[in-house]
Formats: structure tokens, C-alpha cells, sequence
């Protein structure tokens, strides 16, 4: 049974990794985080209820280490300014450009051009605790409730959080399509 | 939820699968009478999915992978 749930624990190992690098920014505290994550859940795999979700305890087991190890040596982005985004702005601001969806599909016109490294630094200039959420959410499909487990808050604030880092994310996403050349700037009148 | 304002509300929700049921058909059967919703839906849908897709192509290092593996051999 152990030696079940060290292999099983041992599979989600990408998973914590690429969790860990997004929160930490940086691969050597990553690598460490995760080291003593899989440390502190093979000593108390005793606790670990059979049947219950293993890949959200070992999540569960991250978050706590990296708030009590890692968190108070990050530079953290300023957490104000997260609501003065419209609401859907990078599919408001490709409309406006022209972009007609019935006909085109926006996404594919800009989403496909995006790169990995856009993506990423989208995602890592988000304030901590929005960084989190879409990490768990969006790149490791937990559900809402497994997400409320993990980070330890109540489900509407998961929704909450979810809610605003996507906003973020994609005013984010629209800069770094106009960064590189994807689409052209809309002016406030809606023109390119 | 009859109105494009309604069922925009819960966009997230629906794309996440965390309506009920119930609410789920409510939010199709608008997406199926209403191009423009349907268009904005799916453009949600497919920029959380390149989120995911982008991030999830980093593994862990193989010396990480070896280290964990040991230690847990190790017990």
C-alpha cells in the first residue's frame, strides 16, 4: 500500500513542478519546494485517507510549504489594480478591431500566435494568490471545491479570485499580442 | 437565464463545469439559439485551453525525478 502511493505520488511529480516554478519564478527554489514536498508527504502518508484525491493533497502540501518556506522571499507584483480591467478585454478589444467572429475565429487569429513564453509571463505577473488559482484551475483543471481545499478558502472566494486573475490575464494577453506584432493597438474609438 | 446578460454571468461557471445541471441546459439551450454568445463562449473556452496547453509542456528535470525517486526508495 505504501510503496503503492509513493508510485502514485510519484506521477504527479510534472504536475508540482511546473506549479512550484510558476510560483516561486524561479528553478532551484522550484526544484527544492518540490523535494520537500514529496519529503513531508512521504512522512506523513500515514494521514493520507485511502480513496481521497492524492494529486489535491500533495497540491494542498505545496501551498502550505511555499507560504511557510518560500513566500517571504519573493518580489511580489503590486495586488492593486485588479479591478479597473473591463470585464473580457482581450475579446472586446480584438472586436473592436474588426475582427468579426462569426466569420474569423479570433482566437485562432491571435491565441495560436501566442507563445509559450508570453503565456507564461502573463501568468507570472499576476499578484500570488490570483497566480495560484489560474494555475490550479486552468492548468491543472482542480475544481473549485479542490481549489478551496488546497488554498484553504471558502469556494466564492476561489470564484472570486478565479474571476479577476482571468480579467487580468487577459489584459495581459492582448499586450503581449500587440508586443509581438499579432494585432494592431485598438484606440479608445475602437480603431487599429 | 433567457438574456445574453444573464447567461454571460456565468460564463466561467459553465466553461469551469461547475453549474448544476440544471443550469448547464439553461446556458446551452441560450449558447444554441444565440450566435453571439456562442462565438464569445467559445473564444472564453479556447483562451483558458491555450493557458493550460502553454503552461502544462514544463516536466520536471530528470536529476529532480531521479532525487525524489530515491528518496522515497530510501524511505
Amino acid at each position: 500500500m505504501q510503496a503503492r502511493l509513493e508510485q502514485e505520488a510519484l506521477e504527479h511529480i510534472d504536475a508540482l513542478y511546473r506549479t512550484a516554478l510558476r510560483m516561486t519564478r524561479n528553478a532551484a527554489d522550484a526544484e527544492d519546494l518540490v523535494q520537500e514536498v514529496y519529503l513531508r508527504a512521504f512522512r506523513s502518508l500515514h494521514q493520507f485517507t485511502e480513496g481521497t484525491n492524492l494529486r489535491a493533497w500533495l497540491f494542498r502540501i505545496l501551498t502550505n510549504t511555499y507560504i511557510n518556506e518560500y513566500r517571504r522571499r519573493q518580489r511580489r507584483p503590486a495586488s492593486a489594480s485588479l479591478d479597473d480591467i473591463e470585464e473580457f478585454y482581450l475579446y472586446d478589444h480584438l472586436i473592436d478591431s474588426g475582427v468579426q467572429p462569426s466569420v474569423e475565429r479570433p482566437e485562432d487569429i491571435v491565441l495560436s500566435k501566442l507563445s509559450v513564453d508570453s503565456v507564461i509571463g502573463a501568468i507570472e505577473e499576476l499578484p500570488e494568490e490570483f497566480r495560484q488559482v489560474v494555475l490550479l484551475a486552468d492548468v491543472e483543471g482542480f475544481s473549485y471545491r479542490d481549489i478551496a481545499s488546497i488554498v484553504d478558502i471558502p469556494i466564492g472566494t476561489v470564484m472570486s479570485r478565479l474571476y479577476r486573475a482571468r480579467r487580468r490575464l487577459q489584459r495581459q494577453l492582448y499586450d503581449a499580442a500587440v508586443e509581438s506584432g499579432v494585432i494592431g493597438r485598438v484606440a479608445a474609438d475602437g480603431h487599429v | 437565464m433567457g438574456t445574453c446578460s444573464q447567461t454571460i454571468e456565468h460564463l466561467y461557471a459553465y466553461i469551469d463545469r461547475e453549474l448544476s445541471e440544471q443550469e448547464q441546459r439553461e446556458v446551452q439551450a441560450h449558447l444554441d439559439r444565440c450566435p453571439p454568445c456562442r462565438d464569445h463562449f467559445r473564444f472564453e473556452a479556447n483562451v483558458l485551453s491555450l493557458i493550460g496547453q502553454r503552461c502544462r509542456q514544463t516536466s520536471a528535470p530528470p536529476e529532480l525525478k531521479d532525487r525524489v525517486r530515491k528518496m522515497c526508495q530510501s524511505g
